[in-house]
């Protein structure tokens, strides 16, 4: 496989964790703009973690996704009795004030001769745990499907048990969902870390493949690719994302002769497809159709 | 064995390898072509016999843009390199050399497109 097929499956791998953390909030009906912001807490923690304090990255990734939980459910404490599209706003609100952070951090220090870690607005550099390791780039596109598969086959199971059908319905109905004894802030507490610490887990991916991290990486663009692959693959099945990042990569990657104006086929696309299937590709009735075809 | 799951594990607690650091700068100008550059590659130590594959990506839009790395040719004067970059606007892009053979190294470079050339970014 040449270097650009392999970037683009990265890509696609990597991406799809915040697509899945998005779309995770979304079936338990909530909207937000704002997980870019605990791709990034993961991004910069598992960097500092191996570049700065020596950890190796399985610990790093660990730790990423614990701090990025932690960051989720602090933001959701005060936004959560927020609904729609005011909680939407809060959390790009959020993810704002998380990317000021990242440009206001300085933290570096002496590694092996040269200044490595957070320079605010200069990035953060170094991040070569990866790379040093003479890891190829064959070899973590391996890593990052992995991981995502487990994940996937983790969703997959989730959403065929008890917890599954309990997400759904506090989706569907909040208020009904209460009625039947679900004590719904705790659980969307619970479903917000999680979705935090998914987003984490992509970022801390992110970081290392990449050695290079800097705040703009972590700005509202990111959050609406990764909505808008939840939307378009479907939220049916935690399929979907991943269908909606390969789909949208695909078709930026099959349009390069537009150069520049392939975001607006993306964005035609985005649009077309909240008119024709709100519900994204892989909604809830395709998902039951399959599922009945094939069974 | 390069991707089996022992190897991989094996893989999370190794040692570094060790690696010989070196510095590039970058000097790009508009070919006329929309957003087409003509770059020269110093690389500080200049070393000769390393390859060089040049890719980038767009920080505001990270995962977004798939640049397909290009090869760099070596240059007349030993440590230089030339390729031709072909990216989809003009902005801030984080270019990416992976290098190999004389020197393996991964260095990411900050820079400003413009219709005129380069600038490193502040």
């Amino acid at each position: 496989m040449d270097e650009y097929a392999l970037g683009v499956l990265t890509n696609i791998g990597l991406v799809s964790f915040v697509a899945l953390s998005a779309y995770l909030l979304l079936i338990a009906g909530e909207l937000s703009f704002g997980q870019q912001a605990f791709f990034g807490v993961g991004a910069y923690a598992a960097g500092m973690a191996t570049a700065m304090l020596g950890l190796p990255l399985p610990v790093a990734v660990l730790i990423s996704m614990i701090l990025g939980a932690a960051a989720a459910a602090l933001v959701a404490l005060p936004t959560l009795r927020l609904r729609g599209l005011y909680f939407a706003m809060a959390t790009l609100a959020a993810a704002e004030m998380f990317r000021i952070l990242f440009e206001l951090l300085h933290w570096q220090i002496e590694v092996g001769g040269e200044r490595v870690g957070p320079d605010g607005t200069q990035g953060f550099r170094g991040i070569r745990w990866v790379f040093e390791r003479g890891v190829e780039p064959d070899a973590f596109l391996a890593i990052v499907w992995l991981l995502l598969g487990l994940v996937l086959l983790l969703f997959l199971v989730m959403e065929r048990s008890r917890l599954g059908a309990t997400l759904r319905a506090l989706g569907d109905d909040p208020g009904l969902a209460g009625a039947l004894g679900i004590d719904v802030e705790r659980f969307k507490l619970g479903v917000v870390a999680a979705s935090g610490a998914l987003a984490a887990l992509g970022g801390a991916l992110y970081a290392h493949h990449n050695t290079y991290i800097e705040p703009r990486n972590f700005d509202i663009m990111l959050g609406v690719h990764s909505l808008a692959y939840a939307l378009i693959g479907g939220l049916g099945t935690a399929l979907g994302p991943l269908l909606g990042a390969v789909l949208d990569i695909g078709v930026l990657e099959a349009s390069r002769f537009l150069h520049g104006y392939r975001m607006i086929v993306f964005g035609g696309l985005v649009a077309l497809l909240l008119v024709f299937r709100p519900r994204g590709l892989l909604d809830e009735r395709t998902v039951r159709w399959l599922r009945a075809r094939f069974s | 064995m390069a991707k089996s799951p022992v190897f991989l594990i094996l893989l999370a607690f190794a040692s570094p390898a060790l690696a010989q650091r070196v510095q590039a700068e970058l000097d790009c100008a508009f070919t006329g072509t929309d957003f087409v550059y003509d770059c020269v590659i110093r690389l500080k130590p200049p070393v000769a016999g390393v390859h060089i594959s040049v890719g980038a990506d767009m920080p505001s839009m990270p995962m977004a843009h798939n640049i397909k790395p290009v090869k760099a040719r070596p240059g007349k004067v030993p440590g230089e390199y030339l390729a031709r970059l072909d990216l989809e606007m003009p902005g801030e892009w984080a270019v990416k050399l992976r290098l190999s053979g004389a020197v393996r190294d991964l260095l990411v470079l900050r820079y400003t497109f413009t219709e005129s050339g380069t600038a490193p970014r502040r």
